[in-house]
């Protein structure tokens, strides 16, 4: 990797970090447009176009061009094999977030699904910290 | 689930999986080329637009599915796409990064089925 890691706000783990949020914010704010404008009725609904009915899909879309840039960036000094699963953070987010925000219950067995990727990460991320000392 | 759902569940995570591959590849190139080379650019555009008709089966496939129906789905995507990167990209995959994305895979299937 020749490029020299920018430090500060732009700094590629921070940008991750980022990007995460982007992430959770946007797949909430799709699923929230996909059911207002769900009709299964429609045979052509499959290619999911009718979602463009609702402006939460399009404030959606705006935040996950955003995401876009800053995922380019992030890959631009991180190797995808590393990137992507950390990114995968937002599925332990998604679920403890409705857990604190809107108070909905989560299993022991939603509990261990979110312990494993958690180690998971934690094991991911000792080789994204070797990779650090390289950059 | 019909088979016709089946599909499009696999077509979703093929562009997903060939969009992530190929921004990264678009990177490489932009790190070695600049940003306003021709291959930079053409390999970004595909990128893109597998992403987009990614974008656009998975909002069809919410408007049937649960969000947690379909996000075992998506948990899968940390394997596929570490493991191509590993193939196609010739990116380093350790046993430490294999497991870590075995467990990350695992526990997102467990989240979304209980």
């Amino acid at each position: 990797m020749t490029n020299n890691r920018p430090s500060g706000f732009a700094n590629p783990w921070i940008q991750l970090g980022l990007n995460i949020i982007c992430v959770v914010l946007y797949e909430l704010l799709l699923k929230a447009g996909a059911r207002a404008t769900a009709d299964p009725s429609k045979s052509w609904s499959w290619i999911g176009i009718t979602g463009l009915a609702s402006p939460l899909i399009w404030l959606a879309i705006v935040v996950i061009i955003l995401d876009l840039v800053i995922w380019l960036y992030v890959l631009k000094y991180i190797p995808l094999s590393i990137a992507f699963p950390l990114s995968r953070l937002v599925d332990v987010l998604v679920p403890i977030s409705c857990w604190l925000i809107l108070k909905e219950g989560i299993s022991s067995l939603r509990w261990c699904g979110i312990a494993l990727v958690i180690i998971g990460l934690a094991i991911v991320a000792k080789p994204a910290a070797r990779l650090e000392e390289r950059l | 689930m019909t088979w016709w759902s089946l599909v499009l569940i696999l077509v979703w995570l093929g562009t997903f999986v060939a969009g992530q591959l190929f921004f990264k590849r678009a990177m490489e190139s932009s790190g070695v080329a600049g940003f306003r080379n021709r291959q930079t650019i053409s390999i970004l555009s595909i990128g893109i637009l597998l992403m987009t008709v990614s974008f656009f089966l998975n909002l069809g496939l919410l408007q049937r599915f649960d969000l947690s129906y379909l996000y075992p789905f998506q948990g899968l995507s940390v394997i596929i796409v570490t493991l191509m990167a590993a193939i196609i990209l010739k990116e380093k995959l350790t046993w430490r990064l294999t497991i870590g994305t075995l467990l990350i895979t695992a526990g997102v299937v467990l989240v979304s089925m209980s």
